[in-house]
């Protein structure tokens, strides 16, 4: 399922979380596992000049520095480097999202594991930047061809494996391939599969009446079933449910009733419609609201059924 | 000590020469070696008598010392009207004077040469267009700059950058095979939403060979593909050669000639070999200056040209915008107050200033010009190697005041900048004096705003 693992950190108490799960994930399915970081971006013209990340420092680059990173990685993960994960560290100059892409193409890496924010999570951080996943993290979901795991809260990363998985169901060709994953996921691990839809009415500003949410309810338990439950086969080990609300808030609700380890979403959600919302809304806000890890998925290539 | 294990005479031709040189921290050993590094005086007078040409000795000879050049000079104005910052004042100091002393100078006398030469000029050339003989001193600085780097008086970046050049014929370590996969790498990025988008690698006879910065390949491949999606929508038949993509040249800021020419001279060759009807550069000045105006004489070609038209990125959108091929959406043209900047490069040197002005007709409500503009604006404050040398970064800031006085007059929170040496520039001036101001390639502005034909668009 998970051979290999691609632990892209900032290497700051932000990204603890992500690597609680990501040392986890690699222990308990005996991953290989890439500790990633990228030092910096290259800055001033050509010059050897980086604009180090973690300190916004200008610093001269050589080997040594990067030898000084590199060593600066192990000791922040040095109680996990000692649980005998196989487990290399890497640190690379470059754009972040570039480089973990980069990377995760070249070890062709079945999963990516990542905080939020580190913007967002420093104590500093201003209260609206709490509220948006990072930059990074938007680009490197939006291309990347594995699955993108993301833990926000510390909260969500104290799960074992996966036996409760929710996919967030919102029928676009996104969602085709997320749910593709659940399922594959779900039949590998033996976790149950709970398939969640929920009918958007607080964006709505009009009035809905009963008759129209319950002709949604029906139409919404129609394409769950033409479109997902049939792919089940077998596997019996799913449920299906739709409930009405605010989206985001609904699947952060169900999947603490199901006492969900995983959230397995799409990338892009239907109501994309702004063309700055990079990221969609609703996955957007469940990954920093969930209690648990939620995994971003939007390509199709890593993920089909063995 | 003559030679130097770091700074010599001798350009890098082997990879562990050019590691050696970047595990060199800030150059510390190698500005230390060049304290003590000799001159040759024989041989720095038979270079000059081999190669400095009648149109040099004129000018050297004909300056009246007017000053006339001095307001010209962005760097005598942000220095305060310091005397030595005279244009004049500063090659007769220096060319001059090696000349006079038929090459007998000093380490010490050449090293100010070099700050000189790569710290108190960018060779944008306006002043050229201010002497009223038309003495260009930046085409003798870029002059001097070769003199200095055959006796190895050189910033130690631009030996690095002049040593990458030499050994991967690109300004980075970028490989034929990375870059090859790069382009693969990008397209399978976006084809999901582009079906059908092609990079098309080393193809005979299309219309276009579009060329680059090796800074797009290594570090913004997105550049790439939003060149490759914007030619996919105005349907150009075009392509990228394997090898021969890069046309930058920090050989020319370094003034290491010989690279200069082995750099043009595989560019060139990828023209020959895949026959294109035109070459498209991308937002770069000094690449353009490169390859296009300086490029074919040294490559010694009879004619002064390239082996195919060379138009800069900004003639082909100016064009694609009037013919029709590409077309805003009138809803997302740029509603803000927006500034461009002329790069020297292609503006004052090629005489492309009115296609920034078509492109800005098509794309933005409120165009502000700045002033002056034009074929007489201003530098960046980055040129010539200027951005990237650690040597001289206060002198560099001190340099971005113009430009930064040039922007914040227009009132314009926006500026668009395309080329690479100015982008960097506008972008350092931000985080130097925190101006508000954003700053863009062209590019990524044109995916957003360009309409897309039903038949591109991905099927759901």
């Amino acid at each position: 399922m998970f051979t290999k693992i691609l632990f892209a950190t900032s290497g700051s108490p932000c990204c603890d979380a992500a690597a609680r799960v990501a040392f986890d994930l690699a222990a308990r399915y005996n991953a290989k596992l890439f500790v990633f970081h990228v030092l910096g971006t290259p800055s001033r013209g050509f010059s050897q000049v980086v604009v180090d990340l973690r300190t916004g420092e200008k610093v001269e680059l050589d080997g040594d520095y990067i030898l000084w990173v590199k060593d600066e990685l192990k000791g922040t993960y040095d109680r996990q480097l000692k649980s005998g994960v196989d487990c290399e560290i890497d640190a690379a100059v470059g754009v972040p999202h570039r480089e973990v892409l980069r990377k995760a193409r070249q070890e062709d890496v079945d999963l990516i594991v990542m905080g939020a924010s580190t913007t967002g999570c420093e104590s500093d951080a201003q209260e609206y930047e709490r509220h948006f996943a990072g930059s990074t993290l938007q680009r490197v979901a939006k291309a990347s061809k594995a699955p993108v795991l993301v833990v926000n809260r510390p909260v969500a990363s104290f799960w074992g494996g996966f036996t409760n998985i929710v996919f967030g169901a919102d029928f676009s060709k996104g969602s085709e391939h997320a749910f593709k994953f659940a399922l594959r996921t779900a039949k590998e691990l033996d976790a149950n599969l709970h398939l969640f839809h929920a009918i958007d009415i607080g964006s709505s500003h009009g009035f809905i009446s009963q008759k129209e949410l319950d002709d949604r309810m029906i139409e919404a338990r129609d394409r769950m079933r033409r479109k997902y439950l049939i792919q089940t086969g077998d596997f019996k080990k799913v449920t299906a449910d739709i409930w009405e609300g605010i989206p985001y808030i609904e699947i952060v609700k169900y999947a603490r009733e199901k006492q969900a380890d995983l959230i397995i979403m799409a990338h892009h959600s239907k109501d994309v419609s702004d063309e700055s919302a990079v990221f969609g809304h609703t996955l957007e806000q469940v990954l920093l609201r969930a209690t648990c890890p939620v995994a971003s998925v939007n390509r199709p290539d890593k993920i089909q059924l063995a | 000590m003559p030679e130097g294990k770091l700074c010599n005479k001798k350009p890098v031709s082997t990879r562990e020469e050019l590691d050696a040189l970047l595990g060199d921290s800030n150059g510390r050993q190698y500005y230390a070696e060049m304290e003590n590094l000799d001159v040759d005086a024989e041989k720095l007078w038979a270079t000059i008598q081999k190669t400095m040409k009648s149109r040099t000795k004129t000018w050297l000879e004909i300056c009246a010392h007017c000053g006339l050049c001095a307001d010209s000079c962005f760097l005598y104005s942000v220095n305060g009207r310091d005397p030595k910052q005279v244009p004049s004042y500063k090659i007769q100091s220096t060319l001059g004077e090696i000349v006079k002393q038929k090459g007998k100078v000093s380490n010490e006398f050449m090293r100010m040469c070099m700050d000189t030469a790569w710290s108190k000029c960018t060779c944008c050339n306006r002043c050229g267009s201010f002497c009223p003989y038309g003495i260009d001193m930046g085409v003798m600085f870029s002059y001097l700059r070769g003199l200095l780097h055959s006796q190895g008086f050189v910033p130690w970046e631009l030996k690095i950058g002049s040593g990458m050049h030499r050994l991967f014929r690109a300004q980075m370590d970028v490989t034929v095979e990375e870059f090859v996969d790069t382009c693969e790498w990008m397209v399978d990025e976006a084809l999901e939403e582009w079906p059908c988008l092609e990079i098309p690698i080393d193809k005979e006879d299309a219309d276009i060979v579009y060329m680059i910065n090796a800074r797009e390949a290594k570090h913004y491949p997105e550049d790439i593909v939003e060149a490759a999606i914007l030619f996919h929508i105005a349907g150009e038949n075009w392509t990228m050669p394997s090898s021969g993509w890069e046309m930058t040249s920090l050989s020319m800021f370094a003034g290491d000639w010989e690279a200069c020419k082995m750099q043009v001279e595989t560019v060139y060759e990828a023209m020959e070999r895949l026959r294109p009807k035109r070459m498209v550069a991308t937002e770069c000045g000094h690449a353009y200056r490169a390859t296009v105006i300086e490029g074919p004489y040294w490559a010694g070609r009879p004619d002064g040209k390239p082996p195919v038209e060379c138009i800069h990125y900004v003639e082909w959108v100016a064009e694609a915008l009037e013919t029709g091929k590409l077309k805003i959406d009138p809803a997302k043209r740029i509603k803000e107050p927006v500034t461009v900047q002329d790069s020297c490069n292609y503006v004052r040197n090629a005489g492309l200033r009115e296609c920034t002005r078509i492109i800005m007709k098509h794309m933005a409500e409120d165009f502000r010009e700045m002033a002056p503009n034009k074929e007489h604006n201003y530098c960046c404050g980055g040129g010539g190697g200027f951005n990237g040398i650690g040597r001289y970064r206060k002198q560099r800031n001190d340099a971005l005041k113009m430009k930064r006085e040039q922007i914040l007059a227009t009132g314009a929170k926006f500026v668009i900048a395309p080329c690479h040496n100015c982008w960097d520039a506008i972008r350092d001036l931000e985080e130097e004096y925190e101006i508000g101001i954003r700053w863009s390639f062209l590019k990524p502005l044109l995916v957003k705003m360009v309409e897309v034909p039903e038949h591109l668009l991905p099927k759901e």
